[in-house]
């Protein structure tokens, strides 16, 4: 764990911020064009949901070595109403949740930590291929 | 991916120096390698750029800039293409729990049209959609006595099919084929009344025909009013009662009607999938019905059904909108 | 095809108008808007069906919960301008002798 990046969201310009940061990481790790778009776009769909549903929350970027793989992590950390069922809302068709799923497709791990009232914690990792 | 990188540049080149039709065929061949190995619209567009790229050297930077942004934008289509291809294999799931519904409902509600000696029965069932909304039961005791109950669950689909599954538990509980028709709408409007929510409900004209004297009782709760043929006077009647639907209210009376069957009198049952004319404002369906009837009569029961069947299926333009049931009797 | 519902208060009476076709398509929608509806002892509610020219069952079923909703709130319900083709379809269900349903020769209704 060598850099780590923490943006608050509290306006839709923070969104920008965190995607912008995001990119810069992406492309230093060596993720391709492609791979820095879907990184972006998972960043982007984390911080909206902070964004629309928490009063505030943050957006972590940290770039992670495992073995002799390079990666980076997202995470997303709120105080906003938290989630009953992770597993329905990560159903297609899901209008709340619809942007999860898609992070959930965008990246290669995805871990989910909420409690209802309290906030939730969304944790995903992208590794170079 | 290495190697279709390559292949789509060779495609690509030859296009960019001979644009012709060949060309372009190829081009659309491979798109369907790299749908067949998922390949991503971003990364299609990826591919694209990076060909571009290698095959003309002085590229400008703004084209580059271009492609980059286009990347961008498809990684949505592409969110929305896997979504898409999920919801797919959902609706593939449920198709297949569907079909084993609908025969699990379909042995659930097989029923057996009577054979009796001196009067001819005859039927046509169809659901609009795999379950059926519609349902008739049949009741012979191979003695003096036979039951028909036409009945017809408010909605399509599933729900409908749960309500009938109870409707046809109810009929098997407390019916035998000597029954009275009233007393049978009572009994299942209170067991229905009681196990169905406020907008839930159901229609039904319940019948029983007494083969050693002819007559034919019938009691209807909401039904599509049965027609009854007099051969002899050589006139319809609509058999209306005007009473009402089982499950709306707890303790209803009905009242039961006899008719007695002469030679070539014929009485149809049916529910309002038959005479459901949403499309043709200014057509009497039923007139419809009964001048059919009457052009087949010659035939037996259940080709003069299967006839009015196909009739009204061409009529409909091949679009029935709601479950189909028609039974003929015929003396 | 949609259906739609707009309300006028004339005092103590509310009036729905309604418009299209209630099918099993439109019929949810339908139900939304009438459970809306604060019912009580001293509400007269009359929904003009002159602009409906279509009602399956589950669109009846609808008219038959609000119905009883109305009932057990003893709200006075009345269903106003029906054309003859639906004036049957609540005679031969026997909705017509348990309802307040008053046949209509041409619209009236005004939205």
């Amino acid at each position: 764990m060598t850099e780590k990046v923490t943006v608050e969201i509290v306006t839709e310009v923070d969104i920008v911020t965190a995607r912008k940061l995001g990119r810069k990481e992406a492309k230093i790790i060596g993720f391709n064009k492609v791979d820095q778009a879907r990184i972006t776009t998972a960043i982007g769909e984390l911080a909206k949901n902070i964004f629309q549903y928490a009063p505030v929350g943050k957006i972590i970027i940290e770039r992670i070595v495992k073995d002799d793989k390079k990666g980076v992590s997202i995470t997303s950390i709120d105080h906003g109403p938290g989630i009953l069922d992770v597993q329905k809302i990560l159903e297609d068709g899901d209008s709340y949740g619809g942007g999860l799923s898609s992070v959930k497709r965008l990246v290669d791990t995805m871990h989910i930590l909420s409690e209802v009232g309290k906030g939730t914690t969304i944790k995903v990792e992208k590794w170079l291929r | 991916m290495e190697q279709l990188k390559r292949d789509y540049k060779i495609i690509l080149s030859n296009y960019i120096h001979n644009q012709n039709e060949s060309n372009l065929y190829t081009g659309q061949n491979f798109i369907k390698r790299l749908i067949q190995k998922n390949v991503s619209p971003e990364e299609v567009i990826s591919i694209h750029k990076q060909a571009l790229e290698e095959i003309i050297e002085d590229l400008p930077e703004s084209t580059i800039h271009a492609y980059d942004f286009l990347i961008e934008v498809m990684v949505h289509f592409g969110l929305k293409l896997k979504e898409h291809q999920s919801l797919l294999m959902k609706q593939e799931e449920l198709r297949i729990e569907m079909e084993v519904a609908a025969r699990i409902q379909n042995t659930l509600l097989e029923t057996t049209i009577p054979n009796p000696e001196n009067l001819d029965i005859g039927m046509v069932s169809v659901p609009l959609r795999k379950m059926n909304g519609d349902y008739v039961h049949f009741m012979h005791d191979h003695k003096r006595y036979l039951s028909i109950a036409v009945t017809d669950v408010v909605g399509k689909g599933v729900p409908a099919a749960l309500c009938m599954s109870m409707v046809k538990y109810g009929l098997d509980t407390l019916e035998y084929a000597n029954s009275n028709p009233s007393y049978v709408l009572e009994a299942l409007n209170q067991l229905i009344e009681k196990s169905v929510d406020d907008s839930m409900f159901v229609s039904m004209c319940y019948s029983r025909y007494d083969l050693e004297t002819d007559i034919f009782t019938w009691s209807s709760a909401g039904h599509e009013p049965p027609l009854y043929y007099d051969s002899r006077e050589k006139v319809y009647y609509d058999l209306e009662s005007k009473e009402l639907l089982l499950g709306i209210l707890p303790e209803v009376k009905y009242s039961q009607h006899d008719i007695k069957l002469n030679e070539n009198d014929f009485i149809i049952l049916m529910t309002d999938g038959v005479t459901d004319f949403r499309k043709q404002e200014n057509f009497d369906p039923r007139q419809y019905i009964k001048e059919l009837a009457l052009s087949c009569r010659h035939l037996n029961a259940q080709e003069m059904c299967e006839n009015i069947y196909k009739k009204l299926q061409v009529l409909h333009n091949y679009e029935l909108e709601d479950d189909f049931t028609i039974v003929i009797i015929k003396k | 095809m949609d259906v739609n519902i707009q309300f006028r208060k004339e005092g103590n009476l509310l009036i729905g108008f309604i418009e299209g076709e209630i099918d099993t398509f439109t019929a949810p929608t339908l139900r939304e808007e009438l459970e809306k509806i604060h019912l009580s002892t001293e509400i007269s509610v009359e929904l003009d069906l002159s602009k409906v020219s279509y009602i399956d069952s589950t669109g009846l079923g609808v008219f038959v919960a609000f119905y009883k909703r109305a009932t057990k709130e003893n709200a006075n319900l009345k269903l106003v301008n029906l054309s003859s083709r639906l004036t049957r379809l609540f005679e031969i269900t026997g909705l017509s002798e348990l309802m307040d349903i008053e046949e209509g020769g041409i619209s009236h209704a005004s939205i």
